[in-house]
């Protein structure tokens, strides 16, 4: 489907290549003059011709290690590939029946919810927190800047680390969150964060907004200072308040940024696994299972390969529509 | 325009691969994740290895998964001594983290990229054979000396496709200060065993930890619980499997159990253990060098596991396997060098292994030693499966003790839930 994707969106320059070869080959065949040749040789290398050129290598790089890899899973999600003959005896095609089969299968089905419930919990969160960052670090007084860099830590630490980090801080008898609630008598007795379902996907949760604050932060700032200062200054001649300023020109100046943050947001909040598989793996009872460590866990620990794969493949389908938007999202804008 | 909507689209592509990617290319860093002195052993070794192709010897390779650096200089050493020993083949070893382990060994089964030798836990071996990548060993090692349940974890059909490499089991390690503190004999039943954690049960020490992780590393803590009770892997909706759920239940009720242990590894568990926190736990004989390092001062000892109906433990270890198709004839003239018993003694003291060759490990320690109750505990060991799906029948038997632990089913519905699991796998 990928691929489908990407020589739909690189026939423009396939046409334009096969064109000029096809120039030559008439070329050399049909004019003995030698001049008229060349000037079909110096048109072929025109400045836009030999700009698609450049389009070739990403073509095949894309081709062998995005298509290929992304082919190979669709074949392998239609057929019934298991530890049996994955490496010798026939690979049946039972089309469809992976993926019914994981239709009816509960953990398949929490962790399609439990993805789509995390993303959106953190996506909001994000980019709620983010904004209000974002718009505070937009002021200036003493120290904002060093302090915005300061804020990006999170973002740079490497994911399995914070994972450890928050698995201690959630821990029920050493944690400093129990600690802190005990303290201030909110609760009596320790809450077992990570081994109770519920509240486990809330650690979860927290974790990843703490990752994603910068991320959201620094997308918004940056499309902050692209809004002309003079905008602000007109509307505060006409006696606009703030909240006016901020609903009429604010917030419809930043669409774009806002519609590509949420989207790039979006996908790389779906994909999770690092922090998943570190903090609970997919546990207590299953209750925090993703798509991405569900397919790990059947591929590579119960060696139902062709099954794993058909998580990915859903994985893939969820994010391909989004990206869609996303495209969509990109280009209307500069059509307008 | 156009072309604006090509980079963009090239952009999320590009984003979206890097799912599957992404998989891919973990498998490769996470080769040079090892540990320092892995990694120190690894460039030795390319070394060596460099300096072998202009010798003509021929090349053997070996994939193993233990992290633990005593290990890896034992194995280290037996191969350095083999290669000096004859000229013929040149042996190196890379360390592959478990985690990866099963994944790196399916990955390269499709992709041809295989060692010659792979030392792999136990449980898996039957579903490897069941790919087809393992070379039938029938009637060239003599394994009739061997304890019966490490054979069977490598006989597939009647036919053995490994060679056990050691053996180990697990047991109850007690505090010794602790139970004598509050007055208790060590336990030799269920009824016994609870009692006993209730009292050992304090302000910061609970009675009991197992581990309990919703994985292999967890059904095999699970399993010697059930098995006592006279269930099998493959029949658990019955009074007996329920009285094992119900048992596990009950400690967590009670609280002699700590909920956390859902989170441990049999690692943290001894950690645990040896901190103090913990009163009494199951675990196996490859901690001990670990515990009489850390915790020289800790008065512990180590006992059958607490029966029910019977005495039982689950039996681990892993066994030697040859990869086929390739340098078979050097991976079994290697196999033939490690199997010797005078190298297999180095391996088993240095490892804190117990052989799995029974005349050897009934000789293997002093009376005394800590490890005695484990050569013990292995008269009433049994392996797991062997079964291809046994990684399907291990996730139902795991979740079902997960489910009662964290108090989202029944012992009943756990029980059935993980028999109609069960019953579709093994037909």
């Amino acid at each position: 489907m990928f691929c489908a994707a990407a020589l739909f969106s690189i026939m423009p320059a396939v046409k334009y290549a096969a064109g000029g070869w096809y120039k030559v080959a008439h070329g050399a065949c049909y004019t003995l003059k030698g001049e008229a040749f060349m000037k079909k040789i110096k048109k072929m290398f025109r400045y836009e011709n030999v700009g698609m050129l450049f389009v070739l290598p990403a073509f095949v790089y894309m081709l062998v290690f995005v298509g290929y890899p992304i082919i190979r899973n669709i074949i392998l999600s239609f057929q019934d590939v298991n530890a049996g003959n994955l490496v010798r005896g026939t690979k049946n095609f039972i089309l469809f029946d992976n993926y019914l089969e994981l239709f009816q299968d509960d953990v398949f089905r929490t962790s399609l919810f439990n993805t789509l419930r995390y993303t959106v919990m953190c996506l909001v969160f994000q980019f709620v927190i983010g904004f209000i960052l974002a718009l505070f670090f937009s002021k200036r007084f003493t120290l904002a800047k060093p302090v915005r860099g300061i804020l990006l830590v999170p973002w740079m630490i490497p994911v399995t680390v914070t994972a450890l980090m928050f698995k201690l801080l959630f821990a029920t008898d050493i944690g400093v969150i129990n600690y802190i609630l005990r303290s201030l008598h909110l609760t009596g007795k320790n809450i077992e964060w990570l081994t109770t379902p519920g509240t486990a996907m809330f650690a979860l949760v927290c974790a990843n907004i703490w990752i994603g604050i910068p991320f959201n932060m620094i997308l918004i700032s940056t499309g902050l200072t692209t809004i002309p200062k003079e905008l602000y200054e007109s509307a505060s001649i006409d006696g606009a308040n703030r909240i006016q300023t901020f609903f009429s020109i604010t917030l419809p100046l930043l669409k774009p940024t806002i519609e590509s943050v949420l989207i790039l947001g979006f996908i790389y909040t779906f994909k999770v696994y690092d922090l998943v598989y570190v903090m609970t793996s997919g546990g207590p009872v299953n209750s925090t299972h993703m798509l991405s460590t569900y397919s790990y866990k059947l591929s590579f620990e119960m060696f139902k390969y062709s099954k794993g794969s058909a998580v990915a493949n859903v994985l893939l389908v969820i994010l391909m529509i989004v990206g869609i938007f996303y495209i969509k999202a990109t280009t209307a804008g500069e059509e307008e | 325009m156009k072309r604006k909507k090509v980079t963009a689209l090239l952009a999320v592509m590009a984003m979206t691969a890097t799912l599957i990617t992404g998989c891919g290319s973990s498998a490769d860093t996470q080769d040079t994740a090892e540990t320092p002195q892995a990694a120190e052993e690894a460039s030795d070794k390319e070394s060596t290895e460099a300096a072998e192709t202009s010798g003509g010897a021929e090349a053997v390779t070996i994939w193993y998964y233990w992290e633990t650096e005593g290990h890896q200089v034992a194995l280290d050493q037996v191969i350095q001594e083999y290669n000096a020993s004859q000229d013929q083949y040149e042996v190196t070893a890379k360390y592959v983290p478990f985690a990866d382990f099963k994944k790196q060994l399916s990955i390269g089964a499709s992709a041809d990229e295989l060692p010659d030798i792979a030392i792999l836990d136990s449980p898996d071996h039957a579903s490897y054979v069941e790919m087809g990548i393992f070379e039938d060993l029938t009637g060239k090692f003599d394994v009739s000396s061997y304890y019966e349940g490490t054979v069977n974890s490598c006989t597939v059909d009647g036919k053995l496709y490994g060679v056990p490499f050691g053996v180990n089991c697990l047991a109850l390690y007690y505090n010794e200060d602790m139970l004598e503190a509050a007055g208790c004999e060590v336990p030799t039943t269920w009824d016994e065993l609870k009692e006993t954690a209730k009292k050992l049960t304090g302000d910061n020490v609970t009675g009991l930890a197992l581990c309990s992780v919703q994985n292999e590393e967890g059904t095999f803590n699970f399993v010697p619980w059930l098995w006592s009770t006279g269930a099998t892997s493959y029949d658990i909706d019955n009074e007996n499997g329920i009285r094992a759920l119900t048992f596990i239940q009950g400690l967590i009720e009670e609280g002699v159990m700590s909920k956390e242990c859902i989170n441990w590894t049999q690692g943290d568990v001894m950690n645990q253990f040896i901190s103090g926190n913990v009163a009494m736990m199951e675990n196996g004989p490859w901690q001990i060098p670990t515990m009489q390092a850390e915790a020289p001062d800790l008065n512990w000892n180590v006992t059958l596991i607490p029966k029910d109906a019977e005495y039982s433990s689950v039996l681990g270890g892993e066994n030697y396997a040859v990869i086929n198709g390739r340098n078979v004839e050097g991976a079994l003239d290697f196999l033939t060098y490690a199997t010797s018993e005078e190298k297999v003694k180095f391996m088993m003291d240095k490892f804190g292994y117990i052989s799995a060759d029974k005349t050897i490990a009934e000789n293997q320690f002093e009376a005394d030693s800590p490890y005695q109750p484990f050569v013990e505990e292995l008269n009433y060991a049994m392996p797991r499966g062997p079964l291809a799906e046994w990684p399907s029948v291990s996730d139902a038997i795991s979740l079902a003790f997960n489910q009662v632990i964290t108090g989202t089913a029944t012992p009943e519905e756990a029980a059935a839930q993980a028999q109609s699991t069960i019953d579709g796998i093994v037909k």
